[in-house]
């Protein structure tokens, strides 16, 4: 085949550590939409901004009509016909559409004016020669957001690029608009123009692409036809294994309540409720997951549990004990939490592992204090953290290194190790699993599981119905700010639940 | 922890380098130059002593802006609890006439008092009213600054004084000196060990290192921020007032105007240079005291004069901070070429 672009071994380390892109070699032709597919993280973006020149590579070259090139700014690139749209949009809201696409490249009259009758002129033949249907006078802050991406297209066609590199364009329209963009871009193609599309959505690569490269973990998987291929083995080669969902939850004994939500609301200043008149309850040996789609109360919920934001009315009991009015260190003593963000709530990322380890434990845990609570014994701690290390085989180099030097995967083995060792009735988890790599999901989800077996009331957060439907005994949707539902979950479906999150209590 | 010592070395020898370069251009000759600074500073056990007992206020200042910034306050009021941790252990050192072993304990702790009186007022403040704490001790800098002035120019004023200062303190209040060595160096370095020993081995510093990192995490581990905040504010403020105290009782045994000078801002650099490290406050104390103690003989056998001191110093605090970020980014990428080349092989 007649390779317009090749990429031979490219590596990218980014300081100090992470290999983003692992010794690469991919080839795009002349006149074809080609995709690169791969879970987040899996270095496709990278991938594209070392072409692009936007972000240097280590080694490798790169071969662009047959000669060896080397862009060390996206200027450069265009300057050879390659262009790149980011996934955020990138243009002056004040401005009109032929402004923003004439801006670095003006025709100029004489005494440097810009000559704007021309210029329209020129926007105006490239939009009906690409059947855009674009107004090139309207102002960029009055057109929707589909039409702002055509926009970007239309700069980079203004400065006749022939190669055109899309980061997920598809992310920030609707799905009424995506096939006018796969119409445009088809017909960018037939004309000869090459097509580089970043996604992760397969049912979109599959549909528009001609050719797909597959990226996991930094490498190149694949490189497939379009037609020759299916969604399921586009999932398997991403993901790096066959991906079965199956439970490995056994029938459990239900014990005593444990915790309880009652009439739970909160306002916002304006009046907005947050929380609706929230009420449940969670028993010993038992797993109740809250689904929803984000931002219908579950961070308040989990906030107004823990004690960062106080409810307007309502009260949370653990054990039978009122706790809304406790101090957070009183709370604690009941609930073990593992929160949604690491850096930002679950771990201080530039103090030391054995820091972050004895977090809580420092006050509840009698050992680890000496003349009465003045001096930290740091021979126990040193201990404590390597009897965790052991425990839940967690990879450290050392226990001083920075917290930030482990990966997600083990940092969360140590903030799910901390919390789990304190002697807590309650587990409160908000997305445990977010940003995880398969193993390390396959991981927490096995510690939830044994949780429930040693009696302990779990009260697991998830925006991933999946999650919900493998580890979860029940499941409460949340809708703004109300439960509109709890279902338990032999009983129930997938769909159900989805109609549940985007429809509240009317829909189903 | 052997990076830091590096890129610290790293920037020490950049900033003597360039310090040498303004030296060049300016017709000095740079090693002679440093050869008499660091005579006059470090070259024998009196020069040295010299160094240790002008280096008590620096260092205790930086240690006062270290451990308040490393636990989240920003305390910026270290000049104004300077003073009158100063003024506390004048008007003890006026009124009070006690034997010496009671005397000096008495002074300091009136000092530490002093200081800490003065940064309560900012973290009752922040406590009550949720004003910024940041603002509040640079303008209590100012009120602290013109409140000394009239007490020394006023009920305070030595009538047979030619400029507003005290009288001098009784004779129990001085800090001896036992042989060369000022007795103030023996309290400056109890307080740094003390002062590590807490931040770094008690559960209080244990809370106010997290609390400083990420406060929302110490928060939810059960640490009580405000009053952890105002501890490290009474602290902070304490070693502040402990530093004015012991200048006062160490050197002219009374209140001289212009008393603070440039201590406490120095002393915020120096932290600001060591990273909030309590054991880099020290050495960086240190040091920037050698390069001051020692301009001033270097003034008496060259003709540099003693200002290059600091411009010295202003170097110093430039290098060494940009040198620390850029040996961290310059290392960082040369891990990053060789996994590449490996990944490339």
């Amino acid at each position: 085949m007649n390779d317009l672009i090749a990429l031979h071994n490219i590596v990218k380390v980014y300081p100090p550590n992470v290999l983003a892109v692992d010794n690469v070699s991919v080839s795009f032709s002349k006149g074809e939409i080609h995709s690169i597919v791969g879970e987040n993280g899996a270095g496709k973006s990278t991938l594209m901004k070392l072409l692009y020149g936007l972000v240097p590579f280590d080694s490798g070259r790169i071969e662009f009509g047959g000669v060896n090139v080397r862009f060390h700014k996206p200027g450069d690139a265009i300057a050879m016909g390659i262009g790149m749209v980011h996934q955020e949009i990138v243009l002056i809201p004040q401005y009109s559409v032929w402004e923003n696409v004439v801006l670095g490249a003006e025709p100029i009259r004489s005494m440097g004016r810009i000559d704007s009758r021309a210029a329209i002129d020129a926007v105006r033949s490239k939009i009906e020669e690409f059947q855009f249907n674009l107004d090139p006078l309207a102002i960029v802050d009055d057109i929707s957001v589909a039409a702002r991406q055509k926009v970007e297209i239309l700069k980079l066609l203004f400065r006749n690029v022939s190669v055109l590199i899309l980061d997920e364009p598809t992310a920030v329209l609707t799905p009424q608009e995506i096939p006018q963009l796969f119409a445009e871009l088809k017909r960018l193609r037939d004309r000869g123009h090459t097509i580089l599309f970043i996604s992760h959505r397969l049912d979109e690569v599959l549909e528009l692409s001609d050719r797909i490269t597959i990226m996991r973990k930094g490498r190149k998987v694949a490189t497939v036809e379009a037609s020759k291929t299916n969604k399921e083995s586009l999932a398997t080669m991403m993901v790096g294994r066959q991906v079965i969902f199956t439970s490995k939850r056994t029938p459990h004994r239900r014990g005593e309540l444990v915790f309880e939500a009652r009439h739970i609301e909160m306002e916002r200043s304006d009046g907005l409720k947050l929380l609706d008149d929230v009420s449940f309850s969670v028993h010993a040996g038992e797993i109740v997951g809250i689904a929803g789609v984000e931002g219908n109360g579950q961070f308040e919920l989990v906030n107004s549990i823990m004690g960062l934001e106080q409810p307007n009315r309502g009260s949370f009991l653990v054990k039978g004990r009122d706790i809304t009015s406790l101090s957070i260190l009183e709370r604690r003593k009941l609930i073990s939490f593992v929160p949604q963000d690491r850096g930002k709530m679950g771990a201080s990322l530039s103090a030391s592992i054995l820091d972050n380890a004895i977090m809580t434990h420092h006050r509840l845990e009698k050992q680890f204090s000496r003349w009465h609570g003045l001096v930290l014994d740091y021979r126990k701690a040193r201990d404590f953290v390597d009897m965790l290390k052991e425990r839940f085989s967690i990879q450290m180099a050392s226990r001083q290194s920075e917290f930030r030097s482990l990966s997600g995967g083990n940092q969360q083995k140590v903030i799910l190790a901390r919390e789990l060792l304190l002697a807590t009735p309650f587990f409160l988890m908000d997305q445990p699993t977010r940003g995880l790599d398969v193993g390390s999901i396959e991981y927490v989800h096995g510690e939830i599981l044994a949780m429930r077996e040693a009696d302990r009331a779990v009260l697991l957060i998830s925006a991933d119905l999946e999650e919900l439907f493998l580890v979860a005994d029940r499941i409460l949707v949340m809708h703004r700010g109300c439960i509109v539902a709890d279902l338990m979950t032999e009983k129930t479906t997938i769909e159900e639940v989805g109609a549940y999150m985007l429809g509240g209590r009317a829909s189903a | 922890m052997k990076r830091r010592l590096w890129s610290g070395l790293i920037g020490v020898v950049v900033a003597l380098a360039v310090g040498a370069l303004i030296m060049l251009a300016q017709g000095y000759r740079p090693f002679s130059t440093y050869a008499a600074l660091f005579q006059f500073s470090l070259g024998g056990i009196g020069p040295f002593t010299t160094t240790l007992k002008n280096s008590v206020p620096l260092v205790l200042t930086g240690l006062s802006a270290a451990v308040a910034f490393a636990s989240g306050p920003v305390n910026l009021g270290q000049p104004g609890q300077f003073v009158f941790g100063a003024l506390a252990a004048t008007i003890g050192g006026l009124y009070i006439n006690l034997p010496a072993v009671l005397e000096i304990p008495l002074l300091l702790l009136l000092a530490i008092a002093g200081g800490a009186l003065w940064s309560s007022i900012a973290a009752f403040l922040r406590r009550a009213f949720e004003m910024s704490e940041f603002i509040v001790t640079l303008m209590l800098n100012m009120i602290a600054d013109f409140f000394t002035a009239w007490v020394i120019a006023f009920p305070l004023m030595d009538r047979k004084a030619y400029s507003p200062m005290t009288p001098q303190i009784v004779m129990n209040g001085w800090m001896p000196d036992l042989g060369l060595l000022s007795s103030s160096t023996l309290v400056m370095l109890g307080a740094v060990v003390l002062v590590w020993f807490v931040f770094h081995r008690w559960r209080a510093g244990y809370e106010w290192r997290m609390t400083g990192q990420n406060s929302v995490f110490a928060r939810l581990g059960g640490c009580d921020i405000q009053r952890n905040f105002l501890a490290v504010m009474l602290v902070t403020g304490a070693l502040a007032g402990l530093a004015g105290g012991l200048v006062v009782m160490a050197g002219p045994h009374r209140f001289i105007k212009g008393l603070g000078a440039n201590y406490a801002w120095d002393g915020i650099m120096i932290a600001i240079m060591a990273n909030n490290s309590i054991v880099g406050t020290l050495v960086y104390g240190v040091f920037i005291a050698a390069i001051q103690t020692g301009a001033l003989g270097m003034e008496l056998i060259t003709n540099v004069p003693s200002e290059i001191a600091q411009v010295l110093q202003a170097v110093l605090v430039l290098i060494i901070v940009a040198t620390r970020e850029y040996t961290n980014v310059l290392l960082d990428r040369l891990s990053a070429r060789r996994q590449a080349k490996e990944r490339a092989a």
